[in-house]
């Protein structure tokens, strides 16, 4: 069936890059939103939008019943859950199925038997895909958990077996502080997934994270779309990623392909995702294990989409209206380089804290092989209860020292004022000699965390520029002033009276 | 017009003076940046230059640096209180988490800075609390 009207169960970036795409094919759009979010920027860009509850996700974002109550208020067709909140809850995507809508992903069970890490290993070991050592406590109790770790050694990471995106895991370095661990990664993945089921298995000591983009349709063909090195990452949190890889040789990025593509077709995988690989060593001694399977589109898709030059929600949309796959493995290609920066509002002076507050000053770079993928705009107010991920800068470029220094050049003239971003840690981190050689690992920010962080040297420069600084206090309503400054700016929209100084 | 302003970045404090277009900081002429970015915001200035962030405090007269008060500990950031591990009359060491934020799906302990008893709780599990505000204290 044609989709008309889908709804996007989600917020920020993503919400926006879906309603682009259902523009681009003529699909109405409908936004969901908490009181948190009246006035963001992923409310504005859709053709309707619904309240689906107070601040906490728990009650909104996450909130299954509301959120299909506005697809039926709205008579959508089709609800895309975007990533993260409900992008892989199979009661969510059965209840979807239900009440008559169209869940734009893999079939329920799919996502069941890969959700469970568990599962899904045993899955792909019967499907012959490598995978790394590990154990299953069939007994949950913390005292259980630790019994696991002890017996597959220390350092061991624990999981949550229904989790992604590195919430609620833990290293375990030792015996003597595992149950405190233990105990936090249970908490927090109670708390993200609303389960607290916990997986272990062996660290591999500086390791890559290289996953392959795979995409099904309900024809049965299955492709993949090569991958994504993910090794930037802190706290398991992905910070860069990009494509092709440093340490994949051909043969080992064709071996990678056809171990994913067996793995999703083992499956009947229908819609994109993504088969996360642990890489030990580089080039063709190169050794894969299977990681996970993501049964959604991820926060990294653009890299994928610029190196492969296709749109990957669009193809969501065509594959969930029953359609098959745009491509065919032969068709596809990996040309020049991409590399996505997450631009997080953290401060990684101070521990990479979260931040909140409002943006009074955020202007998005352009230019050619530039791609911006945003949810926020200047002067919105970033709430403190949701994920930090403000934008995403995605380049590309023939070769990868090119990509790098168009990334480079393009943080440099991104400036965000108002709350602290990671923007120049995302510079100190693309011009670092070890991340320029490509010799990277998953350890990379640890181990040079103190040059990634220290905090500028105060330049003359810098100060004049603060000396002639204009305010940016807009006299919203309800707010009192505030700046003796103020009455500068009595005159039309407050943000128009900012500009770049000094030109 | 000529016009000085003090300004505090985190360990030292600046002079910068203006007249006629010119800019003199700490005593040494400056040719102010081509492309700079700086706002306003109460008495801090935010600058965005080359990449890089800066934040300045600027200085009044007759007005104190604002003191962190001793023995009092804030939230770093606005966040919901999730645990509170150490009620008024507990003894704690240095380094003890006495309570537990979240903020951003992320825990954020609040560690003793000192050892003590606590004397005070000022918040309940479930508060949204902001920062700056004095969560606990201890003697």
């Amino acid at each position: 069936m044609t989709l008309r009207r889908v709804l996007v169960a989600n917020r920020g970036e993503i919400a926006i890059r879906i309603f682009r795409a259902c523009r681009e094919a003529s699909i109405e759009t409908v936004a969901v939103y908490s009181d948190a979010d009246v006035d963001a920027a992923h409310v504005a860009a859709a053709d309707r939008a619904v309240r689906i509850g107070p601040p906490p996700a728990r009650e909104s974002y996450l909130n299954v019943d509301a959120i299909l109550a506005a697809a039926r208020d709205t008579a959508a067709d089709a609800i895309h859950p975007g990533y993260g909140f409900l992008s892989e809850n199979p009661q969510f995507a059965r209840a979807c199925e239900a009440a008559g809508l169209i869940f734009i992903g893999p079939a329920a069970e799919t996502i069941e038997a890969m959700g469970s890490k568990i599962a899904a290993r045993t899955a792909m070991e019967t499907a012959g895909v490598p995978v790394v050592p590990g154990a299953t406590p069939a007994d949950q109790s913390d005292d259980g958990v630790l019994a696991a770790a002890r017996s597959i050694g220390f350092p061991a990471l624990v999981k949550a077996s229904a989790g992604g995106g590195g919430k609620g895991m833990r290293l375990l370095s030792d015996a003597s502080s595992a149950l405190e661990e233990i105990r936090a990664a249970r908490r927090e993945a109670a708390s993200a997934f609303g389960d607290g089921t916990l997986y272990i298995e062996r660290y591999v000591e500086r390791p890559r994270h290289v996953e392959i983009q795979v995409f099904g349709d309900s024809h049965g063909n299955v492709v993949h779309l090569f991958e994504r090195e993910c090794s930037i990452q802190r706290r398991h949190q992905k910070v860069i990623e990009e494509s092709p890889s440093t340490a994949i040789s051909p043969a080992v990025r064709q071996r990678m392909g056809e171990a994913a593509v067996t793995a999703a077709s083992a499956t009947r995988y229908r819609g994109a995702g993504t088969i996360e690989f642990l890489l030990e060593g580089s080039g063709e001694d190169a050794r894969f294990y299977f990681l996970e399977m993501n049964t959604r589109l991820q926060v990294e898709h653009p890299v994928t989409e610029a190196v492969a030059g296709v749109d990957l929600v669009r193809a969501q949309l065509s594959v969930a209206s029953g359609e098959r796959l745009p491509w065919t493995q032969d068709s596809l290609s990996q040309r020049g380089h991409a590399l996505e920066c997450r631009v997080y509002a953290e401060d990684p002076a101070a521990g990479f804290l979260p931040q909140a507050g409002r943006l009074l000053l955020y202007r998005e770079p352009a230019g050619p092989g530039i791609r911006i993928d945003a949810g926020v705009i200047e002067g919105a107010n970033v709430p403190v209860m949701y994920d930090p991920l403000l934008a995403k800068l995605t380049v590309s470029h023939e070769s990868r020292a090119a990509a790098i220094d168009r990334a480079i050049a393009a943080l440099r003239t991104f400036p965000v004022l108002g709350i602290r971003t990671n923007i120049p840690f995302l510079i100190r981190v693309l011009d670092h000699p070890g991340f320029r050689s490509g010799r990277i690992h998953t350890g990379f920010i640890d181990e040079h965390l103190d040059a990634l962080t220290k905090p500028p040297a105060v330049t003359h420069e810098a100060l004049a520029a603060a000396a002639t600084a204009t305010t940016a206090s807009a006299p919203t309503p309800g707010e009192t002033s505030r700046s003796d400054v103020q009455d500068q700016y009595r005159a039309k929209d407050p943000w128009t009276a900012l500009d770049g100084w000094g030109r | 017009m000529r016009r000085t302003v003090t300004l505090r970045s985190l360990d030292a404090e600046h002079r910068v003076e203006t007249s006629d277009g010119r800019l003199v900081v700490d005593g040494v002429e400056t040719e102010p940046p081509r492309r700079a970015y700086a706002i306003a915001d109460g008495d801090q200035r935010w600058v965005f230059l080359d990449g890089e962030v800066h934040v300045f405090e600027v200085a009044r007269q007759g007005r104190k640096r604002a003191r962190s008060y001793q023995g009092t500990l804030t939230a770093p950031m606005p966040a919901t209180v999730l645990r509170i591990n150490t009620p008024a009359g507990t003894v704690v060491k240095r380094g003890d988490t006495l309570l537990v934020l979240e903020a951003m799906k992320m825990e954020l302990p609040i560690r003793a800075d000192a050892d003590g008893t606590v004397t005070v709780v000022n918040c309940r599990i479930g508060d949204l609390v902001q920062p700056g505000v004095s969560l606990i204290e201890l003697s």
